[in-house]
């Protein structure tokens, strides 16, 4: 008797078991209401989904009926009719549960694509499909709406830029802050000249294409036609050929601006080592030997500014350095007589020339800059004053809408 | 040279020998000090039909002595010397501008360094700076012996490099002078004197570069390093040179160089031998000018820095076309409290030049003669600013707290914050009608800031107390400050600017018979009577944003001098600045002429000239 109800409960246990079993093999309740549209802002390269959560997925149910959903596509070929159930349908992402969107960016614009949704159980069982009712074609927009406060404040920078320039061309005065540093290449040079020694240009160790290079370049000009002038000595040891090459051509075309082409000698303008501290250890050789008696560092620099400064130093030399490397302005500013910090070495260019289109953009770039400090002080303001309240009130959907919209998509 | 002691100097002559006038004054030792009794003058003889410049001393000289009752003059018309109780004096010394002075041209490799050293030298010596010639002047050789060939200088000096510095360009500049082959003022049988003071391993070549044509001198670098100038020695050649070629060289002054008892200066040499002396006595820091017909000479010592400058196309008479051209009628319009007739102006302009010795007959033409004046004023010393700085080509010593407070080299050593005394010379100024008068073109011209000394020199006397500085430096310090100056008064002017109307400071003035409390405002000024020899404790409280010296809003007290105008309290600020509008320009100006009282009580009066 006991052995017969002891059969009876297994056989009733593996029932349920069964029952169990089959429930999940036949999947969860389906998604419902898909709708696919157009990605918004973009160049018609993805499709937006949205659906509604197959009823079974329900966050407090554990354990869970549904673990994800599939996404499938099936591309309909032009003008013709796709079935909403179709072969062709193929799995091209999922979503995990409680999620009911899904951005599909592998869409080719303007190719019509049916989508379904098919809710996974964690047994592997499949809902029946949700489908799109009508296929989706993505779109290409020519603006993107999310950056309208980034080309308004790039077109306010665009007309300052331009206004300063006409302004400038006007003949009105423009007030520019003296850069000591450049100031003072006539008093270097002058130096050299009165002591009868060499002045030193080092270009910095990196090659043409880099812009501090190219900026130390424009520098040399103005060395180098102080120097006519002055009938001085301009030595420039490099570390790229192609920045000799270009030195020299710099260094030519300034002495025959000053009016002494004669007096340009080639040889001034020679090539050490590619290697940095190689290149540091000639450069410095010479400095010890030579003794120049003004050198100038224009371009970029890494460890080997302050062997070059420091030694420098050492032989009394008048030093002017010039570099964007923010790591070794310190050891220039410490042991150089001037230092151009940042953008005041790219600002050397209009500096020097005073060409009126150059002080212009000059000018334009500054009051882009006061823009964009202007913006970081109002987001200032309204995170402070969004800590105040318990909500932040409207501070904080001020700032809010500050970084998302006006700096968060820019 | 007299063999006497300073001890035993107690009757001392000194002249002045002028292009137009010669000036003598007699010092003599009374009760305990040195004070200037007497003057005299008598017009200067070097032109022709006298040419001889000694009749013009001995004529002034006569004058002196029958004033003082001393007779001066013997009858061989010779200086009586030494004193006795009613003849004669211990000393006799003077300075010389006549025939237009000492006119110089400066070499040097780099314009800015060892050419503006030689300048310097130059100038300190009292000359008249006519060119400076350097290798970066942008010039071609053939067009800077041109040059050389146009002047016709009294004496060069060439400068350039460092000791052991540049070699070959000092050569060339050699090479220029030399073939050259300037002709001096004097003609004929004068040797051109040529002062060498560079690269001291360059002299044996320059040396080859001349011939016995010139005199060529050679003394100690005047830059033996960029970080240091030795003006010394090349100044005091200039001054031996001038006397052994320039002077024996102008009519009867082989004669007065044997009279005297130290070598004759200069004159504005002298100038600036007495306020470089008074400064460094005292340890003030002294501005001087001296506005007159041609030039304007402007002199400071800051910091024991000596600078003058010569602006040879300022002046009130000769050069007034070119100050009305240069500053611009409008400019000078703007010191006019009433309205005048532009035309009638131009015409008073060029009256005043083709006729120099005219002087203001009516109230209007004061007034814009002084306007003028101003002008005149700011110009030099605009000039003057720009050529006293500080050494360039310096090494300079940095740290990195010094990121963003880079300076550049050769900044200006003039700071009228720090200035203690402000000194002028020269007919308008010494000749206006009225103190308050002088008082206001000082303060309108320099803008002095903080508080700062007003005096003018009573009688022109600084030249001769310049030299007299070389023998008896107390004798000169005693009557610079008992005759010598007459004090105008202090000037208290806030630096800052400020709306019309607002408090610009507070002051306290303290005396022996009370205090006296007031406040300022921006844009106004005020004068508190203090008399010449009265001295006040002044306690000033500035406004936020004004500085009186002590810093921006920080209270200040000091101890001031009176004088014949008193204490002026100028809220104006700094830099001064008037309106564009011609109207309220002149509202606000009326304000100040009546304010100061400059002339007689009428602020807006005076008709418009016809």
């Amino acid at each position: 008797m006991s052995s017969a109800n002891g059969v009876c409960r297994t056989l009733l246990g593996a029932a349920v078991w069964l029952a169990g079993a089959v429930a999940l093999a036949a999947g969860p309740a389906p998604p419902a209401e898909l709708h696919v549209v157009d990605h918004p802002n973009d160049a018609g390269t993805a499709l937006d989904l949205r659906w509604q959560l197959s009823p079974d997925d329900q966050p407090d149910v554990t354990p869970r009926k549904v673990l994800r959903y599939d996404i499938l596509r099936q591309a309909a070929a032009p003008g013709a009719p796709v079935p909403a159930n179709g072969p062709a349908f193929q799995v091209i992402g999922e979503a995990t549960y409680g999620a009911a969107k899904f951005t599909d960016p592998n869409c080719v614009r303007g190719t019509a694509y049916w989508y379904q949704v098919v809710a996974v159980a964690p047994g592997g069982g499949r809902s029946l499909a949700a489908a799109s009712t009508a296929p989706a074609v993505p779109v290409m927009q020519l603006f993107d709406a999310t950056r309208l406060w980034f080309g308004l404040l790039l077109g306010v920078v665009c007309l300052l830029i331009l206004a300063c320039i006409a302004r400038a061309r006007s003949g009105r005065p423009m007030h520019m802050r003296r850069i000591a540093g450049l100031e003072a290449v006539d008093e270097a040079v002058g130096r050299a000249t009165e002591m009868g020694r060499t002045c030193l240009f080092v270009p910095g160790v990196q090659d043409i294409n880099d812009m501090m290079t190219v900026a130390g370049l424009t520098v040399l000009a103005r060395v180098a036609q102080t120097a006519a002038e002055y009938d001085s000595r301009v030595e420039v040891p490099t570390s790229r050929s192609l920045v000799m090459t270009a030195a020299r051509e710099t260094m030519q075309a300034a002495y025959a601006a000053a009016g002494r082409p004669e007096a340009y000698r080639e040889d001034s303008v020679y090539y050490l080592t590619d290697e940095q501290f190689g290149y540091a250890a000639g450069v410095t050789g010479q400095m010890v030997r030579e003794r120049p008696a003004a050198c100038f560092y224009f371009g970029a620099f890494y460890a080997e500014s302050l062997y070059l400064a420091e030694t420098g130093n050492l032989i009394g030399a008048i030093q002017i350095a010039g570099t964007a490397e923010s790591s070794q302005l310190p050891f220039f500013v410490a042991a150089c007589d001037y230092t151009l910090i940042g953008e005041e070495f790219f600002a050397a260019s209009a500096y020097l020339s005073g060409e009126p289109q150059q002080l212009g953009t000059l000018l334009g770039q500054d009051l882009g800059k006061l823009l964009g400090a202007a913006l970081i002080v109002a987001g200032s303001v309204l995170a402070t004053l969004g800590q105040l309240g318990p909500d932040g009130g409207s501070a904080a959907a001020g700032l809010r809408y500050l970084m998302n919209s006006i700096l968060g998509s820019g | 040279m007299t063999s006497l002691t300073p001890a035993q100097i107690r009757v001392i002559v000194a002249t002045d020998c002028g292009s137009t006038t010669t000036k003598a004054i007699l010092i003599q030792y009374l009760d305990g000090q040195y004070r200037q009794t007497h003057r005299g003058e008598a017009p200067t003889t070097v032109e022709e039909p006298v040419a001889d410049v000694t009749v013009g001393v001995v004529n002034a000289l006569t004058e002196l002595g029958e004033l003082a009752g001393r007779r001066l003059i013997d009858d061989a018309g010779q200086i009586i010397r030494p004193a006795t109780a009613d003849a004669g004096c211990d000393i006799y010394i003077s300075t010389s501008s006549a025939g237009g002075g000492l006119q110089m041209m400066v070499c040097g490799v780099v314009r800015e360094m060892t050419g503006a050293s030689a300048k310097r030298a130059a100038l300190g010596a009292g000359a008249i700076v006519m060119e400076v010639l350097a290798a970066n002047d942008r010039r071609r050789p053939h067009e800077q012996i041109q040059r050389i060939r146009e002047l016709r200088p009294d004496m060069i000096l060439i400068s350039g490099g460092t000791d052991g510095g540049n070699l070959n360009q000092v050569v060339q500049i050699a090479e220029l002078v030399a073939p050259a082959k300037p002709q001096p003022r004097f003609g004929g049988g004068y040797k051109m004197p040529v002062i060498f003071a560079g690269n001291r391993d360059a002299a044996p070549l320059v040396q080859q570069v001349f011939d016995d044509s010139v005199d060529l001198a050679i003394v100690d670098n005047l830059r033996p390093v960029l970080e240091r100038e030795n003006l010394g020695p090349a100044r005091d050649k200039i001054h031996d040179l001038f006397l052994d070629h320039v002077m024996a060289h102008a009519p009867g002054y082989d004669k007065l160089i044997a009279w005297t008892d130290a070598p004759i200066m200069p004159t504005p040499g002298a100038v600036g031998n007495i306020l470089e002396t008074i400064a460094r006595r005292q340890k003030i820091n002294v501005v001087g000018v001296d506005i007159g017909g041609a030039t304007t000479d402007a002199f400071s010592v800051f910091d024991g820095k000596f600078n003058r400058t010569v602006s040879a196309n300022l002046g009130m008479s000769y050069s007034i076309s070119n100050v009305c051209a240069e500053a611009t009628l409008p400019s000078i319009l703007r010191w006019v409290h009433f309205d005048m007739n532009e035309r009638a102006l131009r015409n008073r302009v060029k009256n005043k030049m083709v006729r120099p010795t005219t002087i203001p007959q009516t109230e209007e033409a004061l007034v814009f003669e002084q306007a003028v004046a101003r002008e005149a004023l700011r110009l030099a010393y605009v000039q003057h600013r720009e050529f006293a700085t500080a050494l360039k080509g310096v090494q300079q010593q940095r740290s990195v707290g010094d990121a963003f407070r880079q300076t550049a080299g050769g900044q200006c050593l003039i700071d009228n914050m720090r200035l203690d005394l402000l000194v002028a010379s020269g007919g308008v100024l010494s000749h206006a009608p009225r103190m308050q008068q002088t008082a206001a073109m000082l303060i309108d011209a320099f803008e002095p800031e903080g508080v700062t000394t007003l005096a003018k020199d009573s009688i022109f006397m600084m030249p001769h107390l310049g030299v007299l500085a070389e023998v008896h430096p107390q004798a000169a310090l005693e009557v610079f400050e008992k005759d010598c100056l007459v004090y105008l008064g202090t000037c208290i002017a806030a630096k800052g600017r400020g709306k019309p109307g607002r408090e610009c400071f507070q002051y306290a003035v303290h005396t022996e018979t009370g205090t006296i409390t007031g406040a300022i405002s921006c844009g106004e000024m005020r004068v508190v009577p203090l008399l010449p020899d009265a001295r006040a404790r002044l306690d000033l409280h500035p406004a936020r944003g004004f500085d009186l010296g002590a810093g921006p809003g920080k209270p200040l007290e000091c101890e001031v001098r009176g004088g014949t105008v008193g204490l002026i309290f100028d809220g104006r600020g700094r830099p001064l600045e008037l309106p564009a509008d011609h109207a309220a320009c002149q509202a606000l100006t009326s304000r100040w002429v009546a304010a100061l009282d400059l002339y007689g009580g009428r602020a807006t009066a005076a008709p418009a000239a016809s």
